[in-house]
């Protein structure tokens, strides 16, 4: 029933590509048994109608087991969705809140409350103008987005004000995905290459350090030129700085 | 460093782009080529060239909105039309109407609520269908910023020569000669008409058989769409 | 009660008239509001004529002006139609320089001129690369209730029909126009271009000529031009849910019966007053 989409899986797609679902009781609840395994979970770029499941987005068709199925794009500009952690700017203290822009459609904001250890009489030392690494907990499409710089425990978490002497810049949605990814080779090549720290955020910005402002510098470069190169590209352009480099 | 992906479709039957006509059965547009992400800042480009035709398109958003244009269950679409020289006129606005109105018809709007797009296409060089030159830069540029479209849609442009032949994707020569010039929107998913503008006067005949030309000439662009984006994924595999 | 369920869900309150058949004005699906046309209502002007269309009017004056012709097409006069929206006709117009669909209505009532063919431009020319006509079309809407296409066009089409320009002479000597305002004759309309708007709503039912409301919440606007002929002058469909060819040719059947209707109706107006 699902084998026609599972057949397009890696290929391109485009708006207005349609699947028929079969709905012969295996993919709506059923009161008989147990059939969650074919329930089909739509990420982005995906939606269903009735038992048609429609592309809305170009792109390429992913697939994860059992049945998710999203499509996967290089995008530059970043819609919010919950539980992605990004890299925001303080642009604003209002009262309570602070304002970030984590590049969507508007603003989020981040209560002074929602950080490790805060409390009413303990303020967190944010400034305009600081970076922020943190999670959203609200963000649809009806609400202003929310931020918050700890986990459910109350941790940090490697969430919070940061970024003294590295770089800030933006590369595509997909880049900063790729670089997520639990095994990256980009990443896994980057780290031989050089000694540096790195934030990536979901919404496409990229913050690193290194050891100097050269180093720094290069690597931003680098990381910018992924954009476009094959695997292959990328290699041989690794090879030839790894020799130069050292 | 931008690097983009050009890709030109030559079809079968090239011509020295002056001289092509056509029956429904063998629909022949000018060689026709697009260029997407090609601007940096943007959130998503595109060129579109159809002959010597060519217009760059790009799009900005979801973006933050004017409060006095925010729509609360939709996007604010502008369309912004810039001609080769001189201000827009009214004729810019006209047409800038005819692609907002088909463009919102195929965007899905109400999953961006209080945001703007922004869609702004620059005429580079005219030489006849340049509004379907801007609705087919406008449609792949969109789709490089990955905005949610329910369905992709192409312009067409025929001309109704003097002796009644039908000419697809006419130049500015053969434009100016013609009886009659209509422009037409198609929808990827019924190929239907989204859209028509049109000039001149002609029979209700006239305009069903320029209709069904366009619509196998969509036909080609469609796939031309499809093939595009697959180059241009085929990289990030 | 129905006042405060059209306001709160106005989408709701226009369907449940639909799947009855009829419209909350009263009309029929495929009815047009109730035409009035009046001519000559502007006595300083050199033509001009007075539209209702169910609430919304429009008003016309023809002014006539002598130019000299362009150096590209010498034999040929102007004619400059200009659709303006006041903030007067509705609230959701603004004052300032005129907004996208007053400029685009202006540009199609250019477009109807040009395709139809209804003013010969030689016709306004008085001598050849000298002088000629140029004619300025104001069109301002009064009362904005939907379908503004309709009611510029045929108000235009009156206007210009009422149109009686002075005879002009060149004085061989001086070179100068001689002006005589007794003597003035009408122009010589050829084609009676009539415009007729549907709407789409829900993607699905056709409406014709929609009000204000209707328009704003239609899926699609449509807008078809015939002459007397039964040719098509502009088929101008801004975008909007998709129509099949079938679908457009239901429509172009109505226009055509339109364009008869209204066609008869300036006739009998035009008499009236000889």
């Amino acid at each position: 029933m699902l084998s026609r989409l599972k057949a397009k899986v890696g290929s391109v797609l485009l708006p207005g590509d349609e699947f028929c679902l079969d709905t012969t009781g295996a993919d709506t609840i059923s009161l008989a048994g147990p059939s969650k395994a074919n329930k089909v979970v739509c990420g982005p770029g995906l939606r269903r109608s009735g038992d048609r499941l429609l592309v809305y987005k170009s792109g390429l068709l992913r697939h994860k087991e059992p049945n998710m199925f999203w499509m996967d794009a290089q995008h530059k500009r970043y819609v919010p969705a919950k539980g992605e952690t990004v890299i925001g700017i303080v642009t604003s203290k209002s009262g309570d809140v602070f304002k970030v822009d984590i590049g969507g459609s508007e603003q989020a904001s981040l209560s002074y409350l929602a950080f490790e250890g805060a409390t009413k009489r303990n303020r967190p030392n944010v400034q305009v103008g600081d970076l922020l690494f943190a999670q959203l907990i609200v963000a649809n499409k009806d609400m202003e987005a929310e931020l918050v710089c700890v986990d459910s425990a109350g941790r940090a978490n490697g969430m919070g004000v940061f970024g003294a002497g590295g770089l800030l810049f933006r590369v595509s949605l997909g880049l900063a995905r790729r670089l997520l990814a639990p095994q990256s080779d980009l990443r896994a090549e980057l780290e031989q290459l050089f000694p540096c720290e790195m934030v990536v955020g979901m919404n496409g910005r990229l913050w690193v350090k290194s050891t100097g402002v050269q180093r720094t510098l290069v690597l931003a470069n680098l990381l910018e030129s992924c954009e476009n190169l094959t695997p292959v590209q990328r290699r041989q352009l690794f090879g030839k700085l790894a020799q130069g480099a050292l | 460093m931008i690097m983009s992906d050009a890709i030109f479709s030559r079809p079968t039957h090239t011509f020295d782009g002056m001289m092509e006509e056509c029956s429904p059965s063998t629909v022949s547009i000018r060689e026709f080529g697009c260029e997407q992400n090609l601007l940096s800042r943007s959130d998503g480009s595109a060129s579109f060239i159809q002959g010597n035709t060519s217009v760059l398109a790009a799009v900005y958003g979801p973006a933050e909105v004017k409060v006095s244009k925010e729509i609360y269950d939709r996007a604010t679409l502008e369309v912004i039309i810039q001609p080769k020289v001189g201000l827009p006129s009214v004729k810019e606005r006209a047409q800038e109407q005819c692609v907002r109105e088909t463009c919102e018809a195929s965007l899905l709007l109400s999953l961006h609520p209080r945001s703007s797009l922004t869609l702004v296409l620059q005429e580079l060089h005219n030489d006849g269908s340049l509004l379907s030159c801007f609705l087919n830069a406008g449609c792949m540029a969109m789709m490089d910023a990955g905005l949610p479209m329910s369905c992709l849609f192409c312009g067409v442009t025929c001309a109704i020569h003097t002796d009644g032949t039908i000419i697809t994707d006419p130049t500015a020569a053969q434009e100016a000669e013609s009886r009659a010039l209509m422009t037409f929107a198609i929808d990827s998913k019924e190929h239907q008409v989204m859209m028509t503008s049109t000039k001149g006067s002609f029979s209700v005949q006239e305009m069903q058989q320029c209709i069904a030309v366009s619509q196998a000439a969509s036909e080609k662009i469609f796939s031309f769409h499809r093939e595009s984006l697959r180059r241009r994924y085929s990289k990030s595999v | 009660m129905a006042a405060g369920f059209k306001t709160a869900d106005p989408l709701e309150y226009h369907r449940s008239f639909l799947k009855e058949n009829c419209r909350p004005d009263g009309r029929e699906l495929h009815e047009f509001r109730t035409t009035t046309v009046n001519i000559g209502s502007i006595s300083t002007a050199d033509g001009s004529a007075l539209v209702k269309l169910g609430n919304t009017t429009v008003i016309c004056g023809v002014k006539a002006e002598l130019a000299n012709p362009s150096v590209e097409a010498t034999g040929k006069g102007f004619i400059v139609p200009n659709v303006d929206l006041p903030p007067l006709c509705s609230s959701q117009f603004r004052p300032g320089p005129p907004g996208e669909q007053a400029q685009a209505a202006s540009q199609f009532m250019a477009d109807i001129i040009e395709s139809s063919e209804m003013l010969q431009m030689e016709d306004l020319c008085i001598e050849r690369g000298k002088l000629c006509w140029s004619l300025y079309c104001d069109l301002i809407c009064l009362d904005y209730d939907g379908n503004l296409l309709d009611a510029c066009a045929l108000t235009m089409l009156a206007a210009l029909k009422n149109t009686r320009l002075p005879k002009v002479r060149v004085n061989g000597e001086t070179g100068a126009p001689e002006v005589d305002l007794g003597k003035r004759r009408g122009l010589k309309i050829r084609r009676h271009p009539v415009a007729a708007s549907f709407c789409i709503f829900d993607d699905s039912v056709l409406l014709v000529d929609p009000a204000a409301e209707e328009e704003q919440l239609a899926t699609a606007r449509l807008t078809v031009v015939t002459d007397e002929e039964g040719r098509l002058c502009g088929v101008h469909k801004p975008g909007g849910t998709p129509l099949s060819g079938e679908r457009l040719q239901e429509l172009i059947g109505r226009a055509t019966v339109r364009q008869k209707e209204i066609h008869r109706l300036i006739d009998k107006v035009i008499k009236s007053i000889v």
